[in-house]
């Protein structure tokens, strides 16, 4: 049954290659954990994706209770904290996974950068790669006001206000990112939009060049 | 179609209107010897181990998510000004840079901009910085040096700010215990309190302003432990901030042993 | 019109070089020197594409950056029940309640601020008491070793009279102002000064 359905859909859109070269091409030895222990440094790549999965989707779930308006945004917080089944899990994976992702992202950063697989030919990756490193602070920072706890309203302070300190651009870069004069309102709500669209859009847009160009180039080879 | 019947003599078959070809060649697994040693298909050899490693990492994941709690803070408040601001962890080091002489103040451009506009541009233009077609870390002791003395330089500067903040925490305003009354508050204990520059961090009722409130002080500290602080400061609290007698500090000392509010 | 669709695609489908090696040497100079089909097209749709583009982003880049370009409520001024003769050479602290709206929000109970009030050299000046340091909160004449000067308790940080910050002292600059204005013998402070 499900042979002819594929069938069915195979026969008009020719799926096969589509996914056929992903499942097929050769994995070699060098990457493997099971030849080589050594090996599972090639894995935090697949395991920062993996995390980037879990925040979008702990994310996507968080939105159902959470508003970025001043006055709520506190309290719809705690509330699907304390109050909303599993709601302590859901924002505990998305709080503690923003720390992993960011630990990660760096491990894998550095694994690219020791074993030299920067260099040519993949060259252009490496440079898609530093661009989804900053869009994931980026996620950090504005994630990180959201709750518009103390801590958050500090440190988006001291954050706007290091930003501001660029010569001559500095201070329509802190009024940009607040929206405002000061942190407030409409800060939380610029930030929300960067959080869960624009940035969120860059990131699966850079994800995805990476993973091409990565099924383009193949992996490097051994050292 | 159209097109097809007349451009092209070879006759080309597709499904329906489509761009699929109905007459497509098999897709056979690519011979992959690249590499030495033994290679395996990614589906489903290969990702079943990654996802191994994933069902590893997932567990050791939840496990950290279900032993901490995610922190959530006192409502925002901008007129709180005890509050002691600091970033997320991974923005420490930039933070403590910008308190270093060269990066403040006259040379803040160093700090927000040059430093870090260089490490950027460094990580990001890496492929054409390094060139050589040497991979391994060893035999391209530049770009590793510059690369082990970054991280150094990050981990220490992301301690520094760590201990620091730690530091000040310790003379930011903390707890205030139910009780609030002050003992013996027309005693001399309190003018001297008073007097000094005390009361102007700790609060006319030592409710704690700029620093930490001292109701139930008594309880923690001992009355060597006071006299010590009082001398050399704790925290952002400098040494030296008592200018009176040492009869008068012995009053003042005997006084804050009093205060065991709970 | 079938037929002149035809003869151009193929013209542009061969490039100059291969049409010249065929012998077809008219035709390679009359294409480069004029705009060909292929081209014209494909200009057209670049600044098709522009065209989309811009008329979809400019209302969206504008809205987000309206914050950059709006005035400040910058010349709100409030009166703190202070006539200009009470004002002397010594400071004077006064508190006022500014009501700033935050785009949609506006706060009912308003904000608390403080001003150190003093005269000096004929002008009316009013300054911010948080100390240029770290924030804290300074205050006038307060500590007896530095008489006649703004002093912050938190690390000893001193400024003179006139709100410059005394040399080997934590602030590394003077203390920041709010504007100042007199109105039938009242003083009226505004929006702090950004340096």
């Amino acid at each position: 049954m499900l042979r002819a359905i594929y069938d069915w859909v195979d026969e008009r859109l020719d799926i096969t290659p589509l996914w056929r070269d992903v499942a097929d091409h050769e994995v070699p030895e060098h990457v493997n954990p099971a030849h080589h222990f050594s090996a599972f440094i090639y894995c935090f790549g697949g395991l920062t994706f993996f995390v980037v999965v879990i925040q979008i989707l702990s994310g996507m779930f968080l939105a159902m209770n959470y508003v970025p308006d001043i006055e709520n945004a506190h309290r719809s917080v705690q509330y699907l904290q304390n109050e909303v089944a599993m709601g302590v899990i859901v924002r505990g994976m998305h709080h503690w996974g923003a720390s992993v992702a960011i630990v990660m992202l760096f491990l894998h950063t550095l694994r690219v950068f020791f074993t030299g697989a920067y260099k040519h030919p993949r060259e252009f990756n490496w440079v898609i790669g530093m661009l989804i490193f900053f869009v994931m602070l980026g996620l950090g920072f504005t994630g990180y006001l959201l709750p518009w706890d103390n801590k958050a309203y500090f440190a988006t302070k001291v954050g706007v206000e290091i930003a501001g300190s660029v010569p001559v651009l500095g201070p329509y870069i802190a009024t940009f990112l607040q929206g405002g004069d000061i942190v407030g309102a409409q800060t939380l709500a610029r930030f929300y939009a960067l959080h869960v669209f624009f940035l969120p859009a860059a990131l699966l847009g850079l994800l995805g060049a990476h993973f091409i160009l990565i099924r383009r180039q193949g992996i490097s080879g051994p050292l | 179609m159209a097109n097809n019947q007349e451009g092209n003599h070879k006759q080309v078959h597709y499904v329906g209107d489509s761009h699929v070809r109905a007459d497509r060649s098999k897709l056979y697994p690519k011979d992959y010897d690249e590499f030495p040693g033994k290679t395996e298909p990614f589906l489903p050899n290969f990702l079943l181990k990654e996802w191994m490693v994933a069902v590893v990492f997932l567990v050791g994941f939840m496990t950290l998510v279900m032993a901490e709690e995610p922190p959530l803070g006192e409502f925002a408040d901008p007129t709180n000004t005890s509050f002691l601001p600091v970033p997320d962890w991974y923005f420490l080091f930039l933070y403590q840079l910008l308190k270093h002489k060269w990066a403040a103040g006259d040379f803040v451009v160093v700090g927000t901009m040059i430093v870090p506009g260089i490490a950027f541009m460094a990580l990001l233009f890496a492929p054409w910085l390094d060139r050589s077609k040497e991979r391994r870390p060893l035999k391209r002791p530049v770009a590793t040096g510059i690369m082990i003395i970054t991280l150094v330089a990050i981990s220490a500067l992301t301690w520094a700010a760590e201990y620091e903040h730690e530091q000040q925490l310790l003379s930011a305003p903390g707890e205030t215990p139910e009780n609030t009354e002050i003992a013996a508050k027309d005693s001399k204990g309190y003018d001297i309190y008073a007097k000094n520059a005390c009361i102007k961090c700790h609060g006319e009722n030592l409710e704690g302003t700029n620093g930490p409130g001292l109701l139930g002080v008594g309880n923690k500290l001992s009355a060597d432990e006071i006299s010590k602080i009082i001398a050399e400061g704790r925290g952002t609290m400098p040494a030296g901030m008592f200018q009176g007698s040492p009869a008068e500090e012995k009053i003042l000392v005997e006084w804050l042993t009093k205060q065991t509010q709970k | 019109m079938n037929m002149f669709w035809k003869v151009g695609v193929l013209a542009t489908k061969i490039p100059a070089r291969k049409r010249l090696q065929a012998g077809l040497k008219e035709v390679g100079e009359n294409v480069s020197r004029k705009v060909s089909r292929r081209q014209f097209l494909t200009y057209t749709l670049g600044g098709t594409a522009g065209f989309l583009a811009s008329g979809m982003l400019f209302p969206m880049v504008r809205y987000a950056i309206d914050p950059l370009l709006k005035k400040g409520e910058g010349g709100q001024f409030h009166d703190v029940g202070l006539s200009v003769d009470e004002i002397t050479e010594t400071p004077k602290q006064v508190q006022f309640t500014v009501h700033r709206k935050d785009g949609w929000y506006n706060p009912p109970k308003g904000e608390q601020m403080t001003a150190w009030v003093l005269k000096l050299n004929g002008e009316y000046i009013a300054f911010s008491p948080i100390c240029k340091h770290l924030g804290c909160t300074v205050n006038w004449n307060s500590n007896p070793q530095f008489k006649n000067e703004f002093f912050c308790p938190c690390h000893f940080g001193r400024y003179k009279k006139d709100g410059t910050n005394v040399p080997g002292t934590p602030p590394s600059k003077p203390l920041d102002r709010y504007e100042t204005k007199v109105q039938d013998g009242k003083l009226l402070i505004g929006p702090l000064v950004k340096k």
